[in-house]
């Protein structure tokens, strides 16, 4: 049996003045080396995990370790072991995407030759190494999904948080995020995941978990888990868990 | 040190690629230190060399009258005009606004104030017994000699008493000049001590503050305009400061800098030092300013007193404070326009406070207090202190302090904001 990457128990976050709690009660296992989908609708409290996981903020209560370092005590040891991908391109605009990457670099520690290495094979991976000395603000929306993809993975990160990695970009950029995702995975990296795009999750993910009103609703394996419910793909398995009462 | 290294320079490229930001953070305040000088050259001199324009009708013909023109003349505050014209006219000068001031020594003034005196004189030493003179005319004593003095419906009350003060002085001591030539006359004593000018017991000695070899330090127009100025875009440094945090917080780059290892007070320290350097190099500019342009504008140069040391402490102080307060706008307000409208009004206010529009000194009583509370008038005083004063670094200690608790209190503030906000 694989070792656990994040071991999750009765995490419950309420936050100031909130009248019911954001997370409440939630424990889940992602296995070292898989690739966990973290599925719910909007307010579901996927955010909300995900920023406690990567030590944005503190849990109200209950404990979560990755790669059996806690939260509690080990927040920067776990730091510089995790990446992180945001929805927003969280990079600046007006620097170019080699000086957006080499102060990312540096901050995690890396500089010199190592640095410049790193920064020139991702670079090619994601197909922007003629585009390194371009700003930002020039790359289209694809361009800025793949480089925000490459800020995330440059110091080789143990564990991977994305969330909704691949909103709003063209279908070659999309592709070509999830087939580095594979390789990434491949080479043992854990990938958590977070979409709204169920297909894509189907695909891309080795285990899942449906949260809703920060509770886990179904966790497993995709197709046994589809299997469960009598459901055809995951989109039918979400709506059946989830209802189609839009959420904003 | 990695990290700080990489956020410096990572906040001065982002910096020096904002050509708007530069034009508010070098251009623009260089622009009005030039423009500032030039135009409140002329109210500075003015104030400096400023003449009273004071109408004089001297009827008389002896000492009183000409005593009195020599000491208004002497006195270099007024711009006299004389004019034999009636009391109607002198009214009616003086209400127009035409002078200030008007005094009428009426005719005969010195006849009659030397008949008063010498009946007086007589009189006492009749009583005494030193002298049989002649019968007293007590007529003689009563008489009234007024010096009339119109002032203008505008004139302050403490200037009225003022120059009361200075005609009563000048015609004491022609009375006194008087009263003794005649005891001296009438108890017969030589010729030589009678014509022997009283002289003054008490002298009031001028003493200059300032021991510089340069020339005689004085508030002019380059001297408050260059140090104010400065400051004022020290801390118009508020707007892309504030601007930066907005930003990275709105674009996300802040959250993923939480998520990075490391303490965010290496990268908050990282922003400030490169916006101070900025501030800096904004204070050398604006100083050379001063030093070199505008004296080729015919204004005079800057002098910026002994203590090198001591300008550089007040820059960094300043710097410090201003960036605190764009680190506190940023984290309170959620816009950039937020942000900026109320950086931009802000440092508006609390340079009028401060003395950057107008020196403190020229304030009402009131707004002289307000001020005690601008950090942009503890910069600017640290300056004067330097500049004016021939201050050195232990003179500018207090308003050193201030800046800095001001920079930590700012700082203090958007910590605890920021805490509250992100639980």
């Amino acid at each position: 049996m694989a070792n656990s990457a994040i071991e999750v128990k009765n995490l419950r976050k309420v936050y100031k003045d909130a009248a019911i709690p954001a997370v409440d009660n939630l424990s889940f296992c992602i296995e070292e080396g898989s690739i966990f989908g973290l599925l719910g609708p909007n307010g579901a409290g996927k955010t909300t995990t995900l920023s406690i996981l990567c030590g944005l903020i503190k849990a109200t209560s209950g404990e979560a370790t990755l790669l059996g370092l806690s939260l509690n005590n080990k927040v920067q040891e776990i730091k510089q072991m995790i990446g992180v991908v945001p929805q927003e391109i969280a990079l600046y605009p007006s620097l170019t995407a080699y000086e957006n990457l080499r102060y990312i670099g540096n901050m995690y520690g890396l500089s010199g030759k190592n640095l410049r290495n790193k920064i020139q094979e991702n670079l090619e991976i994601v197909g922007l190494s003629s585009h390194k000395n371009h700003r930002i603000e020039t790359f289209s929306g694809g361009m800025k999904r793949r480089i925000n993809l490459v800020a995330g993975i440059l110091h080789s990160p143990k564990i991977l948080f994305l969330d909704e990695p691949t909103v709003g970009v063209d279908v070659q950029s999309r592709n070509l995020i999830t087939e580095h995702l594979h390789l990434l995975n491949k080479q043992g990296c854990t990938i958590i995941y977070t979409s709204h795009l169920m297909e894509e999750a189907e695909n891309l993910c080795s285990a899942i978990a449906v949260i809703d009103h920060g509770e886990i609703i179904a966790s497993g394996e995709p197709k046994a888990v589809i299997k469960e419910h009598g459901t055809e793909n995951l989109e039918q398995l979400f709506l059946k868990l989830t209802g189609k009462t839009l959420r904003d | 040190m990695l990290r700080l290294y990489s956020t410096i320079q990572k906040e001065i490229l982002i910096l020096l690629r904002d050509k708007g930001g530069l034009i508010i953070m070098f251009i623009m305040p260089m622009a009005m230190i030039t423009l500032m000088a030039l135009i409140q050259d002329a109210p500075f001199r003015d104030y400096q060399e400023m003449k009273i324009p004071l109408l004089l009708v001297n009827n008389d013909k002896g000492d009183l009258g000409s005593t009195i023109d020599s000491g208004l003349y002497d006195s270099k505050i007024f711009e006299i005009t004389k004019l034999s014209v009636n009391r109607d006219e002198v009214k009616q000068k003086v209400k127009s606004g035409e002078f200030n001031i008007a005094i009428i020594i009426p005719e005969n003034a010195s006849d009659l104030l030397n008949s008063k005196v010498s009946h007086f004189v007589t009189k006492k030493l009749n009583e005494a017994g030193l002298s049989d003179s002649a019968e007293i005319d007590e007529s003689k004593l009563s008489a009234e000699l007024n010096l009339e003095i119109l002032f203008s419906p505008d004139t302050k009350k403490s200037f009225k008493s003022s120059i009361l003060s200075s005609l009563k002085q000048s015609t004491s001591k022609i009375e006194t000049q008087t009263l003794l030539e005649l005891f001296n006359k009438e108890l017969k004593q030589s010729d030589n001590g009678g014509n022997e000018k009283m002289k003054d017991f008490v002298n009031f000695k001028e003493i200059n503050t300032v021991e510089t070899k340069e020339e005689e330090l004085k508030l002019n127009s380059v001297q408050h305009n260059v140090p104010a100025w400065t400051i004022f875009g020290m801390f118009f440094i508020v707007i892309s400061m504030s601007g930066s945090i907005i930003k990275e917080r709105d674009e996300g780059s802040y959250t993923r800098i939480l998520t990075m290892p490391g303490s965010y007070i290496t990268v908050l320290i990282g922003k400030i030092s490169a916006y101070l350097l900025i501030c800096l190099i904004q204070c050398v500019l604006m100083l050379m300013v001063g030093l070199y342009i505008l004296p080729q504008l015919g204004l005079p140069v800057l002098i910026i007193g002994n203590s090198i040391l001591a300008i550089c402490v007040v820059a960094v102080s300043a710097g410090l404070a201003a960036t605190g307060y764009g680190i506190l706008v940023g984290t309170i307000f959620k816009t950039h326009q937020q942000a900026s409208t109320f950086g931009a009004v802000s440092v508006v206010i609390l340079a009028a406070l401060g003395g950057i529009w107008v020196p403190v000194f020229v304030m009402p009583e009131y707004l002289r207090m307000l001020s005690e509370f601008s950090p942009l008038f503890w910069g600017l005083s640290a300056f004067h202190k330097l500049f004016l004063n021939g201050g050195d670094l232990n003179s500018i200690m207090p308003h050193v302090f201030k800046l800095l608790t001001f920079c930590f209190i700012n700082l203090g503030i958007a910590y605890f904001y920021n805490k509250n906000h992100h639980k």
